[in-house]
This record gives C-alpha cells, sequence and structure tokens, in this order.
C-alpha cells in the first residue's frame, strides 16, 4: 500500500467520525430555538402549561418559558427590573394601567399602552374530605362553619398575592351582606394581636394590616403564596382556605361557592365590592401604594412595548383569549 | 551555520512519517472546523452573561438609619465579622433556589453598630429597585419563620439567623445574583428552605423603626 493511499485512508476516517460528532450540534446551532419569556400570576400556572404545550407544538421552533409571580411582582419584572419579557399576565387588570401606562425612562415610550381582559374569577371556601364538618358545610352556612373555635382557616400572605388582600375583603362583605359585625373579628380580626376591626368611614369598612403579618393563635394560618396554604389543606394543617375557584377546581379539592355580593366575582356588584379596603402594613413595591380597593376579579394579559419577540408574542396571547373562551380545568371562568 | 548540524533530523521508519502526517491533516480539519461555529456558540436568546460593569461595586454603599448613622462601603462590610451558613429560599410560586453556602454579615451585628433594635422595633430592608421588606425584632433574632424542607413540606423551624450575604457559595455576590449585598437566612442545618420574599435583594439601606 502506497503512502498516499494510507494519507487518504486516515482523512477520510477522520472527517466520517467528524462528520458524526458534529451532526446533532450544527442543526442546534444553525436553528436555534427563539425563547418566547411568559410572565404569569401565579393561580395562571396550570392554564398556562396547556397553552405552553399547544403553543410549542405549533411552534416547534419556539421554546416558551413560563416564569410564575404574583400579579404586582410579575409587572415589575419589566417596569423595575427592566427584563425583556414578551407577554405578563396578571390576576388584577387594574393593574397594567397603574403600572405600565407610563414612560419607560430607558425607551421613552410607555411600557405599554394596551392590554386584553380575558377571564374572570371567583373567591371560594376550598376544603378536602378531611376538613371538620366538611359534610355540613354548604354555600348557605359557610361563615357559621368557618367560625366554629375548632376549625382552622388558611389565606395567602396579603402583602405577597392578590388572594391575600381578596380574602380579607371577603370576610368584610360577608360581614356586611350576612348583618353580622362579628363575622370579620372571628373570622379574621381577632387573631392578631392588637386585633385587627374595620373602620368604617362613609360606608367604607377599611382593614390596615400590620407591617409583619403573624397571627396570634393558630386559627388562621398565613402562608407566603396559594400553594404553601392549599399544601396545607392537603396535609390536613388547615380545614378550609379563601381561594380562586379556578385554582380550586385545578387542584381538584372541594369547594363551596358564595353569594356574588361577596365573592368578587360579579360587575354587577362592583359598587358594593367598592365599599370594602385593605390598606397593607407596608410599601412592598416603590411602584404602587398599600391601598386596595374591592372590585371584580378579572384577568388580563398584555405584551410590553419592548418584548423581544412581539408577533409571536401577539400569537401567544391570542391562544390564552382563545383557550380561556373554551376553558377546561384550571381556567379562571369567561369573561363575560 | 545549518541548525541541521547541531540537531540532525532522526530516521524515522516511513510508516510513522505517514501517520504523523496524516494525524496533522485531520488536526487541522478539525481546528478549521470549530472555527467555522461548529462547536457551541450561544443561542441568541440565552441569557445575558453577567457584564463586568454591572459587577463594578465601587459606587456602591450602604446605609443604617438608627440612632446613629453608618455608611459602609463593600470593603468595608467585608471587614466586619463574618458569618457563613446554609441558606435555600422558595418564590411564592414553588421555585426553589439553591441551596447555597451564603457568607456574609449578620443583620443583628449590623444594627447593633447603629444603635441596635428592642422588643418591639423594626428593621426596614430596602433596595434601589423599589423593594421592601420589614423584619420584626422576634425575626431579628431568627424567630417566626416559616420553613420546608427539600420538599416542600412544612418542619419545625431549627435556629435561623438573618444574614447580608456579600459571598455565594465561595464567589463575590454578583449583580444578577443580588449583589454586592442581599438577605439571606440561614441555617447551620443544610436544606431548610424558607419564604423568598425576605430575601431583598441589592440591598442598599436599612433603618430601624422605633417602636
Amino acid at each position: 500500500m502506497s503512502a498516499t493511499r494510507i494519507i487518504w485512508m486516515f482523512v477520510s476516517f477522520f472527517l466520517i467520525v467528524l462528520l458524526c460528532s458534529t451532526a446533532g450540534c450544527s442543526s442546534g446551532v444553525q436553528q436555534p430555538k427563539t425563547v418566547l419569556k411568559v410572565v404569569p400570576a401565579g393561580s395562571l400556572l396550570q392554564p398556562f402549561d396547556e397553552v405552553e404545550k399547544a403553543f410549542e407544538a405549533q411552534h416547534p421552533g419556539v421554546d416558551v418559558q413560563i416564569e410564575g409571580h404574583g400579579s404586582i411582582q410579575a409587572i415589575r419584572q419589566v417596569t423595575d427590573l427592566h427584563r425583556p419579557i414578551d407577554v405578563v399576565a396578571v390576576a388584577d387588570a387594574s393593574l397594567i394601567p397603574d403600572l405600565m401606562f407610563r414612560t419607560d425612562p430607558t425607551t421613552g415610550a410607555n411600557f405599554t399602552d394596551t392590554y386584553t381582559p380575558f377571564a374572570r374569577n371567583a373567591m371560594v371556601i376550598a376544603f378536602t374530605n378531611k376538613s371538620k364538618y366538611a359534610d355540613e358545610i354548604t354555600p348557605e352556612n359557610w361563615y357559621q362553619v368557618l367560625s366554629r373555635p375548632d376549625v382552622r382557616v388558611g389565606i395567602s400572605n396579603p402583602m405577597l398575592d392578590a388572594a391575600g388582600y381578596r380574602s380579607i375583603m371577603v370576610a368584610l362583605l360577608a360581614d356586611r351582606y350576612y348583618q353580622n359585625a362579628t363575622l370579620f373579628p372571628v373570622l379574621i380580626g381577632s387573631h392578631f394581636t392588637p386585633p385587627l376591626g374595620p373602620q368604617v368611614t362613609a360606608g367604607v369598612a377599611t382593614v390596615t394590616l400590620p407591617e409583619v403579618l403573624r397571627p396570634s393563635d393558630e386559627k388562621l394560618v398565613i402562608r407566603d403564596g396559594s400553594i404553601f396554604v392549599l399544601s396545607n389543606l392537603e396535609a390536613g394543617g388547615i380545614d378550609y382556605a379563601f381561594e380562586y375557584q379556578s385554582v380550586a377546581e385545578g387542584h381538584d379539592l372541594r369547594w363551596v361557592s358564595l353569594p356574588p355580593e361577596v365573592d368578587l366575582s360579579s360587575p354587577d356588584y362592583a359598587g358594593e365590592y367598592g365599599k370594602v379596603r385593605v390598606i397593607l402594613g407596608f410599601q412592598r413595591f416603590s411602584a404602587i401604594g398599600q391601598d386596595r380597593t374591592g372590585q371584580p376579579i378579572v384577568y388580563a394579559v398584555t405584551i410590553p412595548n419592548n418584548a423581544p419577540n412581539r408577533e409571536l408574542a401577539q400569537e401567544f396571547a391570542d391562544v390564552v383569549v382563545q383557550k380561556a373562551k373554551i376553558g377546561g380545568k384550571g381556567w379562571p371562568a369567561l369573561l363575560n | 551555520m545549518h541548525r541541521g548540524d547541531h540537531y540532525p533530523r532522526p530516521a524515522y521508519p516511513e510508516a510513522f512519517v505517514v501517520i504523523r502526517t496524516a494525524t496533522g491533516i485531520c488536526i487541522l480539519l478539525i481546528l478549521l472546523c470549530c472555527c467555522a461555529g461548529c462547536t457551541g456558540t450561544a443561542p441568541a436568546s440565552s441569557p445575558q452573561p453577567v457584564t463586568s460593569s454591572a459587577d463594578d461595586f465601587s459606587t456602591w454603599n450602604l446605609t443604617v438609619n438608627g440612632t446613629t448613622q453608618s455608611v459602609y462601603t463593600l470593603d468595608k462590610i467585608r471587614k466586619l465579622p463574618a458569618t457563613t451558613g446554609n441558606g435555600f429560599a422558595v418564590s411564592t410560586v414553588g421555585i426553589k433556589y439553591g441551596p447555597y453556602t451564603c457568607k456574609g454579615v449578620l443583620l443583628s451585628d449590623l444594627l447593633t453598630l447603629s444603635g441596635g433594635i428592642s422588643p418591639g422595633d423594626q428593621a426596614w430592608i430596602s433596595a434601589p429597585d423599589g423593594y421592601l421588606w420589614v423584619f420584626d425584632y422576634e425575626q431579628v433574632q431568627g424567630k417566626g419563620f416559616i420553613t420546608f424542607n427539600e420538599d416542600l413540606k412544612e418542619i419545625p423551624s431549627p435556629p435561623l439567623e438573618i444574614l447580608l450575604m456579600y459571598e455565594q457559595d465561595g464567589k463575590p455576590l454578583s449583580y444578577n445574583d443580588g449583589g454586592p449585598l442581599r438577605v439571606a437566612i440561614i441555617s447551620d442545618e443544610k436544606g431548610v428552605v424558607t419564604e423568598g420574599s425576605a430575601w431583598v435583594k441589592w440591598v442598599d439601606k436599612i433603618e430601624i423603626k422605633k417602636k
């Protein structure tokens, strides 16, 4: 065998090995997936998981990355932390005009100029078969069951979670609806030292929360987020939790509905909801005040003006709106 | 003078010369492929690397307002007695961050240097991004926190401490991780997870609010 032939055999062998080893590499590098960064409120994580799968199936070149936060924190990813986010979806539509219809100093344009309301929700009382009096509780007697001394109740932290301050609003609205002024103290107010009592001025009941929310007894349990309240419920640490209806359904929990005058679900009662107010213990974010007034729960989606992938983001938002109309497990209700 | 006169070429066998030549050609081919960008160019959508300017903390300082006001540069903070412990946080939606080995200065030590904290007082800790968190006296003593195991099941709280962390896993805390100074709730035990809302990033102000 000649020297030239040996050289060419070696070269051919190495080339084959090289081609095999870089085959995967080439396809990965030449066609990188476009990352679509989506930041939804925590109560949307389950339905958005469904949207992610459907969207990626329709767009093989797109990697949808979902990062859940509380609604305000979700918006802050864009407005305060200046992260390149494609889609923001929140559990309180009013936060978008409040926090994003203002100038982004880095671009000179507003953070966003539009948003699309796409769903509504209702507060319910979630429970399990292990909950005390699970076979007794009904939509009519729920507040009497929760008032019993041996029943433990959970809410998420109003400082961190819209569902938390909405739980306090529900207790205040129940006070009015059932004309039972002891209801709010028994459910929430008397479990702090000093007790939290609503101040009623011009027909509006206002509760001012302390800076550090630490209940003084074991009847009331407060955790940072809904998932920790629900894991407590499922473990038997609490008997009942104030929760969004969609989240209770999504977790296969039992739940009782509340009167529409109380559950923050209906635009028909917006005036009634506006008669309760929660003032948070401190201004956690400089961008938004401490004052929360009751209003119907409406979800909304927006695309920040500096979204890296605007067209894809719009497609994703459209899928969210379409799927919300169809509904399903874990989806908040259709917006009328 | 010819170099060959001092370093005569050895008389290699022909087969060796052939193999050496072939190998050389192959190495050249591999290098050409690598230079063409075949091996590991980061996707355009990868997270931005930490920039050196973001991690330049030379103009940063921490202000602690108590009965006296103290202003610290990062160097001054690093010269205070340091504590190291295990930190592990979870977000409100259940995303875990850590575990970390955290090194820094105890909040209680910093407060003592500015007049101290008494029962009923609070420590307000804030950052330039507009975030604020409040700790009460009990929490400054390491009490009153909710703790979880690594599976996020609630566990009784072991002894905890609030740290102003400037080093994470043996490296200076980067801006992307909340540097130069971030709150961390630490324990001697590993695998103790605490609620992340208290882990304030980019801390630049601590205020003692008297009862």
